[in-house]
């Protein structure tokens, strides 16, 4: 089971070689902290809460609307890999079990998904310390990372399902948009931990650096969500018959 | 013509428009939910501040919407291989025209959804008086405008790459960049940016006794070429979709 | 010498809908044989490949795979020993030829030095730097059967190899798949449209005619059924066949020509003499042979193309 999966790891690593797609994990995390950054020295009369402040204004836009959108266009590429040219025929008939064939996949969105985060995290303390801020880094950041990364594992394991069974590339992103957009309305009135989308954005404290959230509810929500979506694309592969064309 | 019509033939089964609706719905639902319940105050400037609303509901979703649209389109053409064939059948410049136009439907058809959702909420809701039509026509026609310019660019991208992934990112990063631009008030000659110049409405915020105050921009020079720029981004999209795609070895 | 089959269907059965595409196939492919598995398009061939490679689940029947039936739990441990190449071939455009094969190998779990072996069999070795994407269409296809021959699998299954390849590019991919057998010890089932094709490659033949086996057999009992005629053709077709039917020969007309069944040299001869006789001039004798591609016509029906 291990070294089939470890293979099937690989075998996807091979594939994504020779296209950054990974950079959009990196422009657009640059764009909201450079804007955000900006705002806050703008505004700096108002937002008084230096690193707290900076927080929200770093992760407002980018959490609850485009990094959803932003796993699903990577979702949709690891999967459109083999949509086009014909690869379900050969993807299918590699000798690994089905379920190591998917965690491979699940895997790569997951990878580029923590490095995201961390990119976000990094520029957080690189933007806090070029505007001056002199009180300590929030001790919390840590926890804000790991449980935004459990909840950013949710939204690969949805957006992984509709990209497997819309074939479309870009229909999925448009879900994933619609699906950050009704988290707002979610989170706003206490549904954010039942709502998949809206999980991430607790966990990375997005806007509201000072929420209180249950981390155990976030923890079991998460777990839940992730073996359902995962064991759906799973069924989906072993029984419906994707045929290459 | 015939390139048109067989363009809607390859869209079928696409569920191009079930996927233009729901995205459209979205913003419905959304408009619907921000001021539900109105009181006294807010059915009095009601109709302004639905004109303040619109252009940011656009600015988030249009440029994605856009993107699905354009990619969805093209995609046609990459997964089926068809570019060369279709070349071969028609001159390439009418493919991109079909492309076009095809688009256009749809952007047409959602921008009067959009304005006919928004009036008809205006009067459900009993917002006091009319709307103002010299306003709400401008304001439809810029953004209308807006989502164009910003379609033929997606276009553009969609159909010179076929890693679709390179015109969803940008369409995404446009999207966030224009939603940044709105939120700081900062004008710019971006095409994502044209939202923000095709905004009718105002509005200042008093902190103290936080109070919101609507009211109609009165343009500045610098301002109206921002809103010039909208027109100039889809002559030079469409031009250079045009060139670059006759030129387009496939 | 084992005798079992390497591949075997039992009533196997495709339906989509109320179409049968595959209605009761009972496939035998020997050890070591190049199986031509032929038909018009849209006979069933590709959704019975399908079948066998787990690709598309039967509606009846079963399959066995080197004697053992598949089910989910063993399709893995046969895959490991097969390899395919179905349809188009599958590739990452913007991988190069070497690179797709590393993929397909690190999920074979197969040899790295397979990678070279494969691109040389196939004759890619100079090609394997270069983008696939920029691979003409036989190349594509090679490389197609360079994946399916990573880790030497006992069995291959190549569905429509030649698809778009040149003339010079038929013949390659065709002494390639004819050499496997001897070099390798694989059994090779290939499906074509083409009679030409498996004729020069195959040594069985199994066609399918909308779904449904009509022939099993080997090739050398194909060609048995294949009849020798003698066709002439003179000045006054009327006349001659009259003459011929007092004689009690069967003759029957058929375009410019009379043909006639099969008699030695010297009957010919007097034949000539009689017809000569009779003032008919005789402009044409050729012995015909009723060729594969009639039996083939006869067996899948007139209607479907080639």
């Amino acid at each position: 089971m291990l070294t089939s999966y470890i293979r099937a790891v690989k075998a996807e690593s091979l594939k994504l070689k020779r296209s950054p797609v990974w950079l959009a994990f990196f422009a657009l995390p640059m764009i909201s902290a450079f804007f955000g950054t900006m705002n806050f020295k703008m505004n700096i009369g108002i937002l008084k809460s230096e690193w707290y402040s900076l927080w929200s204004q770093h992760t407002l836009f980018l959490c609850y609307l485009f990094m959803p959108a932003l796993i699903g266009t990577y979702c949709s590429y690891l999967w459109r890999l083999e949509h086009t040219r014909h690869n379900w025929n050969s993807f299918l008939t590699a000798p690994l079990p089905i379920s190591s064939l998917y965690l491979g996949k699940l895997t790569q969105a997951v990878r580029v998904t923590i490095l995201g985060n961390l990119w976000i995290f990094f520029l957080f303390f690189v933007c806090g310390k070029a505007a001056g801020i002199q009180s300590p880094f929030p001790k919390e950041a840590p926890e804000w990372f790991l449980c935004g990364t459990v909840g950013a594992v949710v939204v690969c394991c949805v957006q992984l399902l509709l990209s497997l069974v819309i074939r479309s590339f870009a229909v999925p992103i448009g879900i994933a948009l619609a699906g950050g957009i009704l988290g707002l309305y979610m989170t706003n009135h206490d549904y954010g931990m039942d709502y998949p989308y809206s999980i991430y954005c607790l966990g990375m404290r997005a806007n509201n650096p000072n929420m209180e959230i249950s981390i155990s509810t976030l923890l079991v929500n998460s777990a839940g969500y992730i073996i359902i979506f995962a064991a759906l694309s799973v069924f989906y592969l072993r029984r419906h018959e994707i045929s290459a064309n | 013509m015939i390139t048109l019509q067989t363009e809607f033939k390859k869209i079928k089964r696409k569920k191009i428009g079930l996927t233009m609706c729901a995205l459209i719905g979205i913003q419905f639902a959304w408009l619907l939910w921000s001021g539900s319940r109105p009181d006294e105050n807010e059915r009095l400037r009601g109709w302004i501040s639905m004109l303040y609303n619109l252009p940011l509901v656009s600015v988030i979703m249009m440029p994605t919407i856009m993107s699905v649209l354009a990619s969805r389109l093209a995609d046609v053409e990459h997964k089926g291989n068809t570019y060369k064939l279709l070349n071969t059948l028609r001159r390439p410049g009418v493919l991109y025209h079909a492309k076009v136009v095809c688009g256009t439907f749809f952007i047409l058809a959602i921008s009067i959804a959009q304005f006919v959702f928004v009036i008809a909420l205006g009067y459900a809701r009993g917002y006091a008086g009319h709307p103002e039509w010299k306003h709400y026509a401008t304001a439809f026609l810029l953004n209308f405008a807006c989502c164009m310019s910003l379609y033929l660019l997606q276009l553009l991208l969609s159909m010179l790459f076929f890693n679709q992934m390179i015109p969803l990112v940008a369409g995404l990063g446009g999207s966030m960049l224009g939603l940044i631009l709105m939120y700081i008030k900062m004008y710019s000659f971006l095409p994502w940016g044209g939202f923000l110049s095709a905004a009718q409405v105002s509005m200042d915020w008093n902190p103290e006794t936080k109070v919101i105050h609507f009211y109609y921009r009165e343009y500045s020079p610098i301002e109206l070429c921002a809103v010039f720029m909208i027109f100039v981004w889809i002559v030079v999209f469409y031009t250079a979709g045009r060139i670059l795609f006759t030129r387009k070895e496939v | 010498m084992p005798t079992q089959n390497l591949v075997e269907t039992h009533n196997l059965t495709k339906q989509y809908g109320k179409v049968r595409c595959v209605s009761a196939v009972n496939m035998q492919v020997p050890p070591g044989a190049i199986y031509g598995f032929l038909g018009p398009n849209g006979a069933g061939k590709s959704t019975t490949l399908k079948m066998i490679l787990g690709l598309a689940r039967p509606t009846d029947g079963s399959i066995t795979l080197f004697g053992t039936p598949v089910n989910e739990k063993n399709r893995m441990k046969l895959l490991t020993q097969t390899g395919s190449l179905i349809e188009s071939p599958s590739y990452y455009g913007h991988l190069t030829g070497e690179e797709n094969l590393r993929i397909i190998q690190t999920l074979k779990g197969c040899s790295e030095k397979d990678i070279d072996k494969v691109l040389k069999i196939v004759r890619l070795n100079e090609a394997r730097g270069k983008l696939v994407n920029h691979y003409s269409l036989g190349m594509k296809q090679r490389l197609g059967l360079a994946a399916a021959l990573l880790g030497f699998p006992k069995l291959l299954i190549l569905d429509e190899p030649t698809n778009g390849l040149d003339p010079a590019g038929i013949q390659e991919m065709r002494e390639l798949i004819c050499s496997l057998p001897g070099a390798y010890g694989m059994t090779v089932l290939v499906s074509s449209h083409l009679l030409s094709e498996i004729d020069q490659m195959a040594d069985h033949v199994g066609i399918i005619r909308k779904g449904e086996l009509v022939y099993q057999d080997t090739l050398e009992s194909l060609h048995a059924h294949a009849k020798e005629q003698i066709a002439i053709r003179v000045s006054h077709t009327a006349i001659a066949l009259d003459l011929l039917r007092q004689d009690g020969i069967e003759a029957a007309p058929e375009e410019d020509y009379l043909l006639l069944p099969m008699m030695d040299d010297a009957y010919v001869a007097n034949l000539c003499r009689q017809l000569v006789a009779q003032n008919i001039s005789l402009y044409r004798i050729e012995k015909r042979e009723k060729s594969l591609e009639d039996i083939f016509l006869s067996l899948t029906g007139k209607e479907s193309s080639l």
